[in-house]
């Protein structure tokens, strides 16, 4: 059984008289311990996708479900609290809260889910290390690189041990080489610890590095390839 | 907790908007405080000076002279001021007989108010007798002695040791006349009482109303005025059976009271001009706070906090607003209430004659008194205003779209 299932998923964006069709009709299907990347030019719903599967968002038509939850059966509410359990996001900037140092950043989600500070603690430290940031624990985002804010991004999202981590872009805004290094990090967490990973790029070197690879073309699915690596 | 600490950050995020803030709220309660304090002095002060010098902090009368001014509603008092005075509580008590009259000198007639007094007692709660000598110069309660008002005398044409007549009317309707010999001036500074006023023993007043031992009044001062409610049950309980009244300073004195309520309602005025501006200034620094960080709240409610943490977050930066802005705008509160019950506020420079408010005059140097409840009240409404000025801001934080908000990339 598929992890994440979009099932004639069409979703139309109406801004004043105008109706945009960012997704038409589209059926995706991921597997647990997938790596999978959703490639495709600006504007061809990459983002609306992401949207979607992180319930951040409806579908104007067909239906999503992650990890066996029909997205339709579900309240906002209880949306949200589906999101905070199950789903890790990695945004590509606004991704951290500039007031927080990393660690504070970090330990939110935990935090939101009610966890004793001493485990909060306990699994960010744990977190920071394997990550190579544990020297970095009390810094502020705005005295961090910005690979080191996708990594502290990465602990946050993985630490509540979710179903599916969502990266929308994850590395539009790094040089290659720390690129490269972050797509590193995500896929040996896939292989160690078997994290599901769907990200988003437009970029080919980025997307060399996953393991399923989805194209998309005006919010259509232009060919869904698995490559070797 | 992390709300907390969240919202104090956020709250330093902008440090020039915040102080500006801050130190708007923290005058406005500054001087909230400090001028209820002023005024409540100032009252205080007036009420005080006003009651000693007329009708006590309580006064007993018969049936509504209080109101009608009814010359036939005397008493005689029998030994009522001595239990009174007895009683805890009481400064002193003082009997007085009110006689309508016409004074005459050998060049000029002039209606007066004539009261009798008891020299000793009198001299020692009026303020407008603290400088005379009294007991020498009225030394007995039947003697022919006067004090006129300073005003009288000039319009009398009179010098201090002449004589003059006072004609009145006494109890069985017929006019009758005593000779009386000037032996000091009262100067009040209410223009009123210093044409009007002559003072001669009670008993020598009496005799000219023909009503032996009458009085109108008894006027009991207190120790502290705060205690008049205690001691007026006190007074009721041991007034005899029939039409004698005791009544508080502010039904026997109907002017001074509403001449102060009707101050009183300037300053809700002002009150209500710095309840606008703590929750203008409020409500402006959250809601340009809230508006530059949509995109954070976006990644918050993304990352699955309910629009309630958010709707508490932004709660939470105006109530530390307003708690900061109660503490320090009342330590400035206080230091200015300090320096007006020690330095005061001296009107001399300004106005060179004595001030008169409601009837009575008051001190030129205007002095605050500690009205803690009133501090505390206004304190605690710094607080209570932010938080309801943060209800828009909050709601807008709240409303955010998680999605839209994460788009903007
Ligand atoms: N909120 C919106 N309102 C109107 N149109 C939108 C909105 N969001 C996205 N779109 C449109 O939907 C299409 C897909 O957008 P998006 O999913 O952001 O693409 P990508 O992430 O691949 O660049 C684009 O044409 C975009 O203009
Ligand atoms: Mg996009």
């Amino acid at each position: 059984m598929s992890l994440i299932a979009l099932r004639n998923v069409t979703k139309i964006y109406t801004s004043g008289s105008q109706h945009i069709a960012a997704l038409s009709e589209l059926s995706l299907f991921i597997k647990a311990g997938d790596f999978a990347v959703l490639a495709g030019p600006s504007g061809s719903g990459k983002t609306t996708i992401l949207n979607m599967v992180g319930a951040l968002d409806r579908p104007t038509e067909g239906a999503i479900a992650v990890d066996g939850v029909n997205y339709d059966d579900l309240s906002s509410r209880q949306l949200a609290d589906f999101r905070l359990h199950r789903i890790g996001f990695i945004f590509q900037s606004y991704n951290l809260i500039p007031v927080l140092t990393a660690a504070e950043n970090a330990e939110f989600t935990l935090l939101l889910q009610g966890i004793a500070p001493a485990e909060r603690r306990a699994r960010i430290d744990e977190l920071f290390e394997r990550l190579d940031i544990a020297e970095l624990k009390n810094r502020r985002p705005g005295e961090l690189s910005g690979g080191q804010q996708q990594r502290v991004a990465i602990a946050r999202a993985i630490a509540p041990k979710p179903a599916v981590i969502l990266a929308d872009e994850p590395t539009a805004n790094l040089d290659s080489h720390t690129a490269a290094e972050l797509l590193n990090l995500m896929r040996e967490l896939n292989e160690k610890e078997g994290v599901t990973f769907l990200f988003s790029s437009h970029d080919p070197q980025v997307i060399a590095h996953a393991k399923r690879v989805v194209r998309l073309r005006d919010g259509q699915l232009e060919n869904d390839v698995r490559q070797p690596l | 907790m992390m709300t907390l600490t969240l919202a104090w950050r956020n709250l330093w995020r902008n440090r020039r908007r915040t102080l500006i803030t801050l130190i708007a709220m923290s005058f406005s309660l500054m001087l909230v405080q400090g001028f209820h304090n002023l005024s409540f002095g100032v009252y205080a002060q007036m009420i005080d000076n006003g009651v000693r010098a007329g009708s006590g902090h309580i006064s007993i009368y018969r049936g509504d002279y209080a109101v009608s001014r009814d010359d036939r509603l005397t008493f005689v008092p029998a030994d009522l001021p001595q239990k009174i005075a007895a009683l805890p509580g009481v400064d002193g008590v003082v009997e007085r007989l009110y006689l309508p009259a016409l004074a005459q000198s050998s060049r000029e007639s002039r209606g007066i108010l004539l009261t009798g007094i008891d020299p000793t007692a009198e001299g020692l709660v009026n303020p407008l007798l603290r400088r005379l000598d009294l007991p020498a110069l009225l030394p007995s309660a039947d003697g022919r002695d006067a004090l006129i008002g300073s005003r009288l005398l000039q319009e009398l044409r009179l010098e201090i040791g002449q004589k003059f007549v006072v004609t009145a009317q006494g109890a069985d309707g017929e006019l009758a006349s005593e000779l009386l010999f000037v032996r000091g001036t009262v100067e009040s500074g209410i223009r009123n009482i210093d044409r009007s006023l002559v003072m001669v023993g009670r008993q020598r007043a009496a005799l000219l109303a023909g009503r032996p031992d009458a009085v109108h009044e008894i006027a009991i001062m207190l120790n502290r005025p705060d205690e008049s409610g205690a001691v007026l049950q006190r007074v009721r309980a041991l007034l005899p059976p029939g039409d004698l009244q005791a009544i508080p300073w502010d039904a026997a004195m109907p002017n001074l009271a509403n001449a102060i309520k009707l101050d009183y309602a300037s300053q809700k005025f002002i009150f209500l001009v710095i309840v606008a501006i703590v929750s203008i200034g409020v409500v402006n620094t959250l809601l340009m706070a809230v508006m530059e960080r949509l995109p954070e709240f976006g990644l918050l409610l993304a990352l699955g906090a309910s629009p309630w943490r958010l709707r508490a977050m932004v709660l939470c930066e105006a109530l530390l607003l307003g708690l900061i802005a109660m503490l320090l705008g009342s330590a400035l509160g206080s230091l200015l209430t300090w320096y007006l019950t020690d330095v005061g506020i001296d009107l001399r420079r300004f106005l060179p004659e004595s001030m008169e408010f409601g009837g009575v005059i008051f001190d030129p140097v205007l002095r605050a008194t500690w009205d803690f409840e009133y501090m505390l009240r206004m304190a605690i409404l710094m607080p209570l205003l932010a938080a309801l000025a943060a209800f828009y801001p909050a709601n807008r934080a709240a409303r955010t779209a998680p999605a839209v908000a994460m788009r903007n990339s």
